[in-house]
């Protein structure tokens, strides 16, 4: 009975498992044949998804707490906007220069802060990220303020632009997938189970040898890393920038995708960021409902699918407990 | 008896441990120590002081005296340096990662142990040699198991990290009489390889069959120290408990 | 099977039957990009009313170039990300022709690259994007900012004494406009400006600032910016005593009511003509005005009329240029949207060229003041 079992079930639940990666790819896939306004719309759920993998790797695999995501991004995006703009860098490496900055950023910020517990981080990495929006409005000679920058160059490498629509898209999807294999990487490796680990009990992280605040700092500076890219991607796609992009706005977004996806899991983001990204627009028929249809949905996935729309499919490890022991 | 298992050295020594919770003092100055090839007991009531003694051992409360292992003092409020030593403990509640994988669990048991490849497959097989469950279930999320197989995880996770000494906190908790004959059978093969054991225990019965000697905590304080043989019953050590 | 054919042969038929007057009955789409929540919902809600009034005006007359108008709306929450999206939609999905956006400056700048690729062109209340080829398709109703601020300055020089100012103001791209404005241009009145404070839309209390400014020796404080901080700067000017005078920008007027119960006659503010119409002599200002002012008091009464006159314009002068133009197509409305001079709008005259995209370029403001609760100009 039990090897029949064995043999017959991993084939489906496997199938089951590719499920959130199969809907992505409709959903992508779509945006790029209809091009135009879906294409759009697809574009920021990409970037978004990058942010949100970061945001995982921090909330989801350590099981701590970030409200100041966005800071990081605030820094990647304008450091490449500035760069680019008023002083001609390429694209690439100024993208580089503005991950590079925001994961400097981020080791200032985490070493003294990643000691404090729970609501203490919560709470400091909030005021990181108000402090950054106030910093990008008032800065005015480098930031323009809420004039914003506008005029930055689109993605690409050398001569080579990538303007369209469905060129655009292409990259998204390819730094998307990269962004997802690195996480699903660090899932399995052993940083990851590090990870994972003092996310389950820091205690018991300990004890094994983990070293607790070195972990989370590294969890921490690989998660604004992917912030950072986020940030650099939105103002390259947009060509342009202001503060409100990046405001508190952005955080709750992230949130919610993350939630809404799968907290934990490795396809979580993508599917969380797509869906929350094509709700609204899904909505915008009801007009003055449509915010109302968005939340009711948005309870509706919360209480059904508690730990997030991947998880759904995620459970192919899981087992009922043995009966004999 | 093999060679191994004979009495030697003390490996493990408390010199005049206290540990306080704020203001209380809830373990008074302690001398217990473990030899080589020995699996100790410390019985006691629920409150006794059992698992703070063990956290006090680790350096995880706030303490005065002293641990000496392999005749050098522990840190004190290190956990990551401590279990550098080879301390190594399987908490009460197991302590298992149940959101992940039998197999993820063993391979963070030998975090410390980096990558090096042929070290961990001879450990892995080792543990699975001593829990051959615990490969059949390899795949599956810890947090899933049954309450025994999660107990044996948590021993195999604790091997995986090569210990020196194994300490345990109540391994019994929980589970039926039979399931905990069998866990202990596997420590006693522990003990017999040469593994020095320290466990605390509420049920008395199961543990003086394993052990070689058995300390008796009451109200904070060590209240006698005995030959397992001297000991047949629970009442015998009833006798102990509150005086 | 068969019914797609059939269909499909039916709207053939039809097609080569009636393709002149079909064509003809494709209504002129208009966009707008509005943040009808978030912050600028209460400018934007009345610009997307205005909008609405002169379309359904000029609908009611027959439409333009044998066409209907017809308006889509779409809210962008005042966040430059969402109007990325809402511009995308109503470009690809509604295939709109024009957009007749709002004043989420930063969502119009955002968007600005690709309205600009797809070759429509754009009447808006904000300011008008920085890059030159994006200022190419793009015109304002917007008056610029030096209007608002030497209004006031004049008002000073020829009304008062007042030698010395203090100027307090947000930090909106708009507000810096002004205060850059102000710096510049006081001299000229024989005014100095002895303090530049900012403050935060949100902030409770300005005493810090207005206190520092009066001990500058500064007479009277040109305040820059929307919302409630006019009447919080209006009790902390009370409370630090003395008879500093308070000119503000312009506003919606049902903001200065209480703001004018705590400072008086102390209490000075811009004025647009629609805000005043009763005090315009008569005139094609006024005439205009009167076009705009009836149906929107059918409508909505009381309501402040400023920001929706603007809207009203908006569509006025798309229509004078598609007439102009005798054409709906992108390029030939941007082009003929240039050559608009002397064009009568309810905030004044627009003067459109190739080099001048913010077309009211003589001063069409008043300085108000609010006496029983009547608006009164007092220049």
């Amino acid at each position: 009975m039990k090897t029949l079992r064995s043999t017959t079930s991993p084939d489906w639940r496997s199938a089951l498992r590719l499920l959130p990666w199969g809907l992505s790819a409709l959903f992508v896939g779509y945006g790029f044949v209809a091009g135009g306004y879906p294409a759009t719309v697809i574009g920021f759920a990409l970037v978004y998804a990058v942010f949100v993998t970061g945001l995982n790797l921090f909330m989801g695999y350590t099981n701590q707490v970030s409200f100041g995501q966005n800071a990081f991004a605030a820094v990647g995006g304008y450091m490449s906007a500035v760069l680019t703009t008023t002083y001609q860098w390429p694209v690439v490496p100024a993208m580089g220069a503005g991950v590079a900055a925001a994961v400097l950023l981020a080791l200032v910020i985490g070493y003294p802060t990643l000691r404090l517990k729970g609501h203490y981080l919560a709470m400091g990495t909030l005021a990181i990220g108000l402090i950054t929006y106030e910093i990008a409005v008032e800065w005015q000679s480098v930031t323009q303020g809420y004039l914003g920058i506008s005029g930055i160059p689109p993605l690409g490498v050398g001569s080579y632009e990538v303007t369209s629509d469905r060129g655009q898209l292409a990259l998204l999807v390819a730094i998307v997938l990269a962004s997802t294999f690195i996480s699903a990487r660090i899932r399995d490796s052993r940083m990851g189970r590090a990870f994972l680990a003092l996310g389950a009990s820091e205690n018991g992280a300990m004890a094994l040898g983990v070293d607790v605040a070195r972990t989370k700092l590294l969890a921490f500076l690989v998660s604004a890393a992917f912030a950072a890219l986020a940030g650099c991607l939105f103002v390259h796609v947009v060509g342009y920038v202001s503060p409100e992009v990046f405001g508190l706005h952005m955080v709750i977004l992230g949130f919610t995708m993350l939630y809404v996806g799968g907290v934990g899991s490795v396809a979580g983001p993508l599917v969380g960021a797509l869906i929350v990204s094509l709700m609204p627009e899904v909505f915008r028929g009801f007009k003055d409902y449509q915010d109302l249809a968005y939340g009711a949905a948005l309870i509706v996935i919360l209480i059904y699918a508690p730990r997030g729309l991947a998880s759904l499919f995620d459970r192919a490890k899981a087992r009922p407990r043995s009966a004999d022991l | 008896m093999t060679l191994a298992s004979a009495p030697g050295d003390a490996i493990l020594e408390t010199q005049a441990l206290t540990a306080r919770y704020g203001h209380v003092r809830v373990l008074a100055p302690t001398d217990i120590r473990v030899r080589t090839g020995e699996l100790v007991a410390i019985l006691g009531p629920n409150g006794a002081g059992k698992s703070t003694l063990l956290r006090a051992i680790l350096g995880l409360t706030s303490t005065t005296g002293q641990v000496m292992f392999q005749g050098k003092p522990l840190p004190r409020g290190d956990a990551v340096a401590v279990s550098a030593r080879g301390v190594v403990l399987v908490p009460e509640g197991r302590g298992i990662f149940g959101p992940m994988t039998v197999e993820e669990n063993l391979q963070l048991g030998a975090y410390r142990l980096g990558r090096d490849k042929p070290e961990f497959e001879r450990r892995l097989a080792r543990v699975l040699e001593l829990f051959p469950r615990l490969g059949e279930r390899r795949a599956q999320l810890a947090g899933s198991m049954s309450g025994g197989e999660q107990q044996m995880l948590a021993i195999g996770r604790a091997l995986m990290g090569d210990p020196k000494i194994l300490l345990l906190d109540e391994p019994s908790l929980g589970l039926a009489p039979r399931i905990t004959a069998e866990i202990f059978e596997k420590l006693a093969t522990l003990r017999d390889e040469g593994l020095p054991i320290l466990l605390v225990e509420q049920k008395a019965p199961a543990a003086l069959k394993m052990a070689t000697r058995v300390y008796v905590l009451s109200l904070g304080r060590i209240a006698a120290s005995l030959d397992a043989d001297q000991i047949t019953s629970h009442e015998d050590l009833a006798q102990y408990y509150f005086t | 099977m068969s019914n797609t054919l059939k269909m499909a042969a039916l709207g053939l038929a039809l097609g080569v039957v009636a393709s002149g007057p079909a064509l003809a009955q494709e209504p002129y789409k208009i966009g707008i990009s509005a943040g009808l929540t978030g912050y600028a919902a209460t400018v934007d809600r009345a610009w997307r009313d205005g909008v609405e009034l002169a379309v359904a005006a000029v609908n009611a007359k027959g439409g333009v170039a044998g066409r209907k108008l017809e308006v889509i709306v779409e809210d962008n929450r005042s966040e430059p990300q969402e109007a990325v999206t809402v511009y995308r939609k109503m470009l690809t999905s509604d295939k709109v022709n024009i957009f007749i956006s709002g004043c989420v400056s930063a969502g119009n700048f955002a968007a600005a690259g690709l309205v600009v690729r797809a070759q429509v062109p754009m009447v808006l209340c904000s300011i008008l994007p920085q890059q030159p080829d994006q200022v190419k398709w793009a015109y304002t109703t917007l008056p610029p900012a030096g209007f608002e601020v030497t209004k006031r300055l004049e008002y000073l020089k020829e009304k008062t004494d007042v030698k010395k100012i203090g100027v307090l103001h947000d930090p909106t791209p708009y507000a810096n406009l002004q205060k850059a404005a102000a710096e510049k241009s006081a001299a000229d009145y024989g005014i100095e400006v002895v303090g530049v404070e900012q403050y935060k839309q949100d902030d409770a209390d300005l005493s810090v600032q207005i206190a520092k400014m009066k001990a500058a020796g500064a007479k009277a404080i040109l305040k820059i910016g929307l919302g409630g901080t006019t009447l919080t700067a209006a009790k902390n000017i009370k409370q630090l005593g003395g008879d500093l005078l308070m000119l503000t920008s312009l506003e919606d007027i049902a903001v200065f009511k209480p703001v004018a119960e705590v400072l008086g006659d102390k209490f000075l503010f811009v004025a647009s003509p629609s805000q005043v119409y009763e005090g315009l002599p008569a005139g094609p200002l006024k005439s205009e005005i009167g076009k705009f002012l009836e149906p929107w008091k059918a409508k909505f009464q009381d309501r402040d009329p400023n920001w929706a006159s603007r809207g009203w314009d908006g569509v006025m002068l798309t229509v004078a240029a598609i007439e102009k133009a005798k054409s709906i197509e992108g390029p030939a409305v941007r082009d003929a949207l240039e050559t608009l001079s002397g064009f009568q709008g309810t905030t004044g005259v627009y003067d459109m060229s190739a080099t001048v995209h913010q077309g009211l370029t003589k001063n069409p403001f008043f300085i108000a003041t609010i006496s029983d609760g009547k608006v009164k100009v007092v220049q």
